[in-house]
């Protein structure tokens, strides 16, 4: 192994994706490894709706050709699940025993979907969006003009569920606290906001109003494949039932890394963790927010993007603080839809 | 092609590489699919070699492996590292997710994976644990692991496993519950390569498919032209030859006998042509320099008798496990004297059956000895072979002499139009005569005159002539472009496998471009060598040995330059390297290749 710095990320998403770009535009001569679960190489995961229209060939999704890696030096260790960091000895230990040296490492580790406590016991029947894989299975499961129960809602639920609209599917959301993750509407705002959702196609249930749910299971022969029923002892049926519930960070790897932890990785302003060379980006980082005097999650690949930026520029010696990209505020537009800022993609 | 999938396997020995290979092919065939295979296993009968199962399964018959593979399978990194690069853009690298201790970085397959490569992590040891209490189906899981993925029916699979553990009970259960497994494992997996396996082509009327190696393509095509007697000594890669009959002939009221050295065999095979049985020997290169001798005496007394030579790396007893194509000198001029022989070389495993049988039509008809010379990259492969129903061997092609109420003197060596003279066989009535290794004259008896010597001479040469005309019988054929082109290659043996790729990827790229596959050396095809080569620009010759012996044969035959491109890489030669020999002809510029 050569003596050039090891800069070592864990994820391959946005912030990972940006920091290896920037790192090796500001150390040429530094080694990098992106370490990564996923097999595919990045693409944005605002595009997966494309798969509803027709789009099921991954390659058209991926941002970044295999020779960019090969150019840019950049070793994409995918299908690698790193499962402890060590802090002190800078090593980390990926699922199949090989260890890694690091001298600086970024964790970009992501969110994973989250499902409240009461609902895993249904999982096997519910179809999650956060992979490819998974957008192919509900594009493949859905009938034409098929019947979509989204549990939840939550801004990648509802942009879905935008396209899912456009494409003549029916869309029935079972409206709570999450409906409109991360973004927060308050008591008075919120049937104004429901009133919305209506406007623009969504079938809504407000999920107390019917007691909540009570159970999912597999639809009778001829009927819809997925049958609700809810504490008013009243049924829904669908042919697809999906969760979005918001996110949680990925950090199981990093508990026991010496490393401090809250709900995300805590940073500062630069975005280092407790460790000086440890960094992280994305959202599994909750950032020192002066302002507010706490630790926050900043959402929406946006921020993600310019948060892997600004941790690469500092691994390599800048000292800037992060700034917000944009107002996280949800909007309702003049002919009554709502529109949130994550959903903007350029 | 719609269907052309290669899959390599590699891992130690012990893991059970060549025996997942094995089954694959057979399932594959089974299919319907056209199969090429070559193993690559270590000399060492012990120890930890590398070993790799290779597989090309396409719906038209591929003469040759290719350069990248689409799936690669490792059962042992250490040994697969090197090769991950042979996994091509897209295609699939199969390995185990969990290694059994730590590891240091870089020690582990994925950290060699290319972006461009499609990773398949699956967890092999654990999937063979859980099916049958320990990890040594490794192998089995990842063939079931591979025909789920590739969503292909199971049940060829199950076939072949039961065919390769028959009567092992136990071991034949666990390793059903391995195939299931990896195979189920294999239905979950989301597929990110762009491997396809289209529907296999449809049967050939009047012929049926099978898996077979060069070697056992031999003994089929022997035993379907009827062979009487065959005289062995062992030795690789020929051996299986002599195995196969050994366990065949007995069934067929025919002999085998084990001699106690090549001499003997050549010996003992002499006699039992000249006794009028269908016979022949199996050697490799150290054997057939053995048999020099006796191969002379066979031409003079004009004995019937095949000798199937498997080539291996040379001289002297050389490198016995690794591939090359150096005995063709010795097989056409191996000996003293002008001694005229029939040498065939086959090209592929359909043409090791069917220039078998052809061997024992003319050493009858043509009353010499014909080597067939294969090598042990040919002996060794496997492909399918779509068999006729029925063999399309002549029984006897012997001409006999009518020797009824023959006075004293049977004329055994008679001088006639074509050179062959009618014989007869030991107890004939009036056929009696001397079969002897001094020069004759027509009766059989030693005579020295000049006029006799020549007279005899010219009738032995003469006489094979005619071979190259020989029934079912293509001694040279013409592929490719018609007319005029820019680069003509000439091959023979199991090189022109690699040939005829490098000559279709050289069509693709805009290339004039045919290629001549010699299947007859001696005699030599003249007439046809001359018209092809009367077509090309520039003449390729590619072949496995130093001197490039073929080129010598070719040019003596047909005096014109020609490029030779010898190589001894104890392996099949390249398709990449021939391809880009083939462009610097053509005038194309070639990057310089990466060390
Ligand atoms: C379906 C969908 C639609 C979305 N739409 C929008 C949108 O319209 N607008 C918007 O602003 N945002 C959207 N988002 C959110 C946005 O995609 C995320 O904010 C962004 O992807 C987060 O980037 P990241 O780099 O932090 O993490 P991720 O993109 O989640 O990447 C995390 C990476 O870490 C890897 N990883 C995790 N654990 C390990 C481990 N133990 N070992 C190794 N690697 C590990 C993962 O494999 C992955 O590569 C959407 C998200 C989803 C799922």
């Amino acid at each position: 192994m050569s003596d050039a710095r090891h800069h070592v990320i864990i994820g391959s998403g946005v912030a990972g994706n940006q920091a290896a770009e920037t790192l090796r535009a500001r150390d040429p001569d530094s080694r990098i490894t992106m370490v990564t679960v996923s097999r595919l190489p990045f693409f944005n995961r605002y595009d997966l709706p494309r798969v509803f229209r027709g789009e099921r060939d991954w390659r058209r999704f991926v941002i970044y050709p295999a020779e960019y890696y090969r150019r840019n030096r950049i070793a994409l260790r995918r299908a690698t699940k790193v499962v402890a960091v060590d802090s002190i000895n800078q090593t980390l230990t990926l699922q199949h025993k090989e260890t890694i040296h690091f001298d600086t490492l970024l964790v970009a580790s992501g969110a994973r979907s989250y499902l409240p406590e009461e609902l895993s016991e249904y999982r096997p029947l519910l179809l999650g969006f956060g992979a490819f894989h998974e957008a192919v299975q509900v594009a493949e499961t859905l009938p034409k003009r098929g019947h979509v129960i989204m549990l939840g809602g939550d801004t990648i639920g509802l942009d879905l569920a935008r396209t899912l609209i456009e494409l003549r599917h029916r869309v029935t959301l079972l409206a709570d606290d999450y409906t409109f993750w991360p973004h927060e509407v308050s008591e008075a705002d919120r049937p104004r906001y429901i009133a919305a959702l209506r406007n623009m196609g969504f079938e809504v249930i407000e999920a107390k109003e019917r007691g909540s749910l009570a159970a999912v299971s597999q639809g009778a022969p001829g009927l819809p494949a997925r049958r609700l029923v809810f504490k008013d002892g009243s049924e829904l049926h669908g042919d697809v039932v999906m969760p979005f519930f918001g996110n949680v960070p990925i950090l199981d790897f990093m508990i026991g890394s010496g490393v401090d932890i809250e709900r995300g990785l805590l940073v500062r302003p630069d975005l280092r963790t407790t460790h000086e060379n440890i960094y992280a980006a994305g959202d599994n980082c909750q950032i020192w927010t002066d302002s507010v005097r706490r630790y926050c999650f900043y959402h929406g690949w946006k921020n993600v993007r310019a948060m892997g930026e600004l941790a690469a520029r500092n691994i390599t010696g800048a000292n800037e603080a992060w700034t917000p990209q944009h107002d996280e505020s949800l909007r309702l537009t003049a002919d009554g839809k709502i529109l949130s800022p994550f959903w903007e993609y350029q | 092609m719609n269907t052309d999938v290669q899959i390599a396997i590699v891992g130690s020995a012990g893991d059970g590489t060549i025996a997942a290979g094995d089954i694959l092919r057979r399932a594959m065939a089974e299919i319907g699919y056209r199969v090429i295979s070559f193993d690559l296993y270590p000399a060492e009968i012990r120890g930890f070699g590398k070993c790799i199962a290779r597989l090309r399964v396409s719906d038209e018959q591929a003469y040759s492996l290719k350069q990248k593979s689409d799936i690669l399978v490792s059962l042992d990194d250490s040994h697969a590292i090197p090769h991950v690069g042979e996994a091509r853009e897209w295609g699939a690298v199969i390995y185990e997710t969990n290694s059994v201790n730590p590891l240091p970085e870089g020690a582990h397959l994925s950290a060699h994976i290319d972006p461009g490569q499609v990773p398949y992590n699956v967890p092999i040891r654990e999937l063979a644990e859980k099916s049958t209490g320990a990890a040594r189906s490794r192998n089995i899981v990842v063939v079931g692991y591979i025909i789920g993925l590739m969503r292909l029916p199971l049940e060829p699979a199950l076939r072949a496993l039961t065919g390769k553990f028959k009567g092992k009970g136990e071991i034949a259960q666990k390793n059903e519950a391995a195939l299931r497994a990896g195979y189920e494992e294999g239905l979950r997996w989301f597929r990110l390569d762009d491997i396809e396996f289209g529907p296999p082509p449809a049967q050939e009327r009047g012929a049926h498919l099978e898996m077979i190696n060069g070697n056992a393509a031999i003994v089929r095509g022997a035993l379907d032209a009827g062979i009487d007697t065959f005289f062995g000594y062992p030795i690789t890669p020929a051996t299986s030859i002599m195995e196969r009959l050994a366990s065949e002939m007995p069934k067929r009221g025919a002999r085998l006998v084990q001699t106690e050295d090549e001499i003997a065999a050549i010996s003992a095979t002499l006699g039992a042509g000249f006794a009028g049985a269908r016979a022949a020997t199996a050697t490799s290169g150290p054997g057939l320099s053995l048999m020099a001798e006796m191969l002379g005496f066979g031409v003079i007394a004009e004995v019937p008798s095949v000798v199937f030579v498997s080539q291996r790396g040379g001289p002297s007893t050389g490198m016995p496990t690794k591939h090359e194509q150096s005995d063709l000198n010795m097989a056409v001029f191996g000996g003293h004297g002008d001694a005229p022989r029939i040498v065939i070389a086959p090209t592929n495993v359909e043409g090791c059956y069917r220039c078998a049988g052809r061997a024992f039509e003319m050493a009858e008809a043509y009353q010499t000895p014909v080597i067939v010379l294969l090598d042990l990259y040919l002996s060794n492969r496997y492909e399918t072979v779509p068999f006729p129903d029925r063999p399309p061997f002549e029984a006897d092609t012997n001409r006999y002499a009518d020797t009824r109420g023959g006075a004293a003197g049977f004329q055994r060596y008679v001088l006639t139009a074509d050179g062959v003279s009618p014989r007869s066989t030991p107890g004939q009535p009036g056929g009696m005569h001397v079969a002897t290794g001094l020069e004759h004259n027509e009766l059989g008896r030693p005579n020295d005159q000049p006029d006799m010597h020549l007279a005899q001479s010219r009738k032995r040469h003469e006489k094979l002539k005619a071979a190259l005309r020989h029934p079912g019988f293509e001694p040279a054929k013409r592929f490719g472009d018609t007319g005029a082109v820019d680069v003509g290659l000439v091959a023979w043996g199991s090189s022109f496998g690699e040939c005829l790729e490098a000559m279709y990827l050289a069509q693709e790229e805009g290339i004039r471009c045919a290629a001549l596959k010699v299947l007859m050396i001696s005699p030599f095809p003249v007439e046809m060598a001359t018209s092809f080569l009367a077509d090309c620009k520039e003449v390729l010759v590619p072949e496995v040995n130093y001197q490039g012996q073929f080129a010598g044969i070719l040019q003596m035959q047909v005096p014109r330059a020609v490029t030779r491109m010898t190589r001894i890489p104890c392996a099949p030669m390249r398709v990449e390297e021939i391809l880009d020999e083939i462009r610097r002809l053509a005038g194309r510029v070639v990057e310089p290749q990466a060390a």
